[in-house]
């Protein structure tokens, strides 16, 4: 009973000045994320203004809605949302997969060169992603470096010109998914216990019997944690797109389009509001699904 | 460690592994031999590796002058936003991480999940609502600032917070009263030095993601205050292979040797950069 008052830190005589060296922390983001979203939330609800906006002509045919109606019936929109879920959906799930391997080697062995090994795979995380996309143009572009050199080597330049189609698109989104992967996936793989896949082999599993039965079930939360984490990153990623995408448009591309080239700032804002609700689900979501899926296990 | 390396299953993770390894850091490669290079091309061109030999040297460092005369007043920007960053997240978020961390209030929960929010919101979303909230400052430098704000203090309170619930602080702080130790001098000698580590290690962060943060800078940025990645998207679309590797090489030669110290730091595991691409 004794330790009760001492674990909460502070013991009876409680500061409550000491509570405003939060203050300027919470003015920060009230002035600078809370005031901002409130005002997209706000914005999104007027008429549209753009350069470019055909949208009646008058306020007669606006309703609250009607930047949200303008985002879902418009087809190019519409592609361009379908687009963004479809390649974040891929790209989450490819990144999951392949990061499996080094999360699984950094989480389970020691080996020479380890350290090494990692700080190389976190690299392509900090970069922004207009650097990531540049990085695919060098590389397979026109004359990238892989072109060049299958051009060089085989007579064929192969992958001419890769980093402007789908293709591209995908590869440079992994590449700074799979490293973000591994870091979110090594960490939960190392709370792996091995005693549980020793104990199935001494019972006479297999190796795919103790993968699927036993190893399987139990990362399964981290991998669903690692494709959402990546998921959402693809959803709101824009610099690799405005680097590389030339006929394939993404959500957060068509917003920025909206902003420097249309200026209809109310679309804009109906536009950052879906892809925030959307990031917003998809942490709550996830957050209710790993907490109910622990308190089963340990239940 | 040798038994590791017999343990099943290793070689084949380990070949896979370095694979992927070396298919990521191979555009590192190319983009510091491209900076290099004396080449219209890719420095493939065998005529150019001809010429080499005729005393025009293959080597050169001239892009990188071309670049610093071209882009100083953004590189100085960016160094400036970015120190001012640590400095202000040190201010603001050690306090804030603190407090968070070993008291009770009510609207603490709020306040730790709004102070997160950032790092899993997408940032070209919030960089069009700071643009309007903020529409009559729009280009002051400062406003920039607060922006990078927005995505450096998380991971700065973030560090904090996980370091003061890594050890068992309020222990020490008993321990410390029961000797007669005012609530300053706890905080002197008992709570600071053991968050020194978590503050280095955060204050690198800081600077890593305010360095590299191109969404808010490009869309607040004016000509008069560009910051360096805004600059750099510049350069992608307009200038040569050539001066764009030798741009990206100086950003790189800045985040490369910070990254490398928090690993070296043993940060790696706690860092998680969610969003910002």
């Amino acid at each position: 009973m004794e330790a009760a008052p001492l674990a909460t830190g502070a013991g009876p005589r409680r500061r409550a000045w000491e509570l405003l060296l939060a203050l300027p922390l919470a003015v920060v983001f009230a002035a600078f994320l809370l005031y901002p979203i409130l005002t997209i939330l706000l914005t999104s609800l007027k008429p549209g203004s753009g350069v470019l906006h055909s949208g009646g002509g008058g306020s007669s045919s606006h309703t609250i809605f009607s930047n949200y109606l303008e985002l879902f019936r418009d087809p190019i929109y519409c592609e361009a949302m379908l687009h963004s879920l479809v390649l974040s959906a891929s790209v989450a799930l490819g990144a999951t997969l392949l990061c499996l391997g080094p999360a699984w080697l950094f989480a389970r062995y020691e080996f020479p060169g380890k350290r090494l090994m990692r700080a190389g795979f976190a690299l392509p995380m900090s970069l922004s992603g207009i650097l990531v996309g540049f990085l695919a143009v060098i590389m397979l572009g026109r004359v990238g470096f892989i072109p060049q050199m299958s051009q060089g080597l085989t007579g064929k330049a192969w992958l001419s010109g890769a980093a402007y189609q789908l293709s591209g698109l995908v590869i440079a989104y992994l590449y700074f998914e799979i490293p973000r992967g591994v870091v979110t996936l090594e960490s939960a793989l190392s709370k792996f216990d091995p005693r549980l896949d020793a104990a199935a082999r001494s019972l006479g599993a297999s190796r795919w019997q103790r993968f699927l039965w036993i190893v399987l079930p139990l990362i399964a939360p981290a991998l669903v944690a690692t494709f959402a984490v990546t998921f959402s990153v693809s959803l709101g990623s824009f610099g690799v797109a405005l680097v590389l995408s030339k006929r394939f448009s993404v959500l957060p591309l068509e917003l920025f389009h909206q902003v420097v080239a249309i200026t209809n700032f109310p679309l804009a804002s109906a536009m950052a509001v879906f892809l925030i609700a959307l990031a917003l689900a998809l942490n709550f979501a996830l957050g209710r699904w790993m907490r109910r899926h622990f308190s089963l296990r340990h239940a | 460690m040798r038994e590791n390396l017999r343990r099943p299953g290793f070689l084949p993770l380990y070949a896979f592994t370095l694979v992927l390894w070396l298919i990521v850091m191979s555009p590192f490669a190319v983009v510091v031999l491209g900076a290099f290079l004396q080449t219209t091309f890719l420095g493939l061109s065998t005529e150019q590796w001809a010429r080499g030999g005729d005393g025009e040297s293959l080597f050169s460092v001239k892009w990188f002058g071309y670049v610093w005369g071209l882009y100083r007043g953004t590189l100085l920007f960016s160094v400036k936003l970015a120190l001012l960053s640590v400095l202000l997240c040190l201010l603001i978020g050690v306090p804030g991480g603190m407090v968070l961390a070993r008291r009770q209030f009510p609207g603490r929960d709020l306040l730790e999940s709004i102070v997160l929010l950032p790092l899993s919101l997408p940032g070209i979303a919030l960089s069009i609502g700071i643009l309007q909230a903020f529409a009559i400052v729009r280009g002051e430098w400062w406003l920039i600032l607060a922006g990078h704000l927005l995505y450096t203090l998380p991971f700065m309170v973030r560090m904090v917070m996980d370091a003061l619930r890594s050890f068992d602080v309020a222990a020490l702080e008993t321990a410390a009263r029961s000797l007669g130790a005012g609530y300053w001098q706890r905080l002197r000698w008992v709570v600071l030095p053991n968050l020194r580590h978590a503050m280095v290690a955060a204050s690198l962060l800081v600077f890593c993601v305010s360095w590299g943060e191109f969404n808010i800078s490009f869309l607040l940025n004016t000509p008069l205050n560009q910051t360096f990645p805004a600059a750099l998207y510049a350069t992608y679309t307009t200038n040569s292979f050539q001066v764009s590797s030798a741009a990206t090489v100086i950003f790189l030669g800045v985040v490369v040797p910070a990254l490398m110290a928090i690993q070296w730091l043993g940060g790696g595991r706690g860092v998680k950069l969610e969003q910002g691409v």
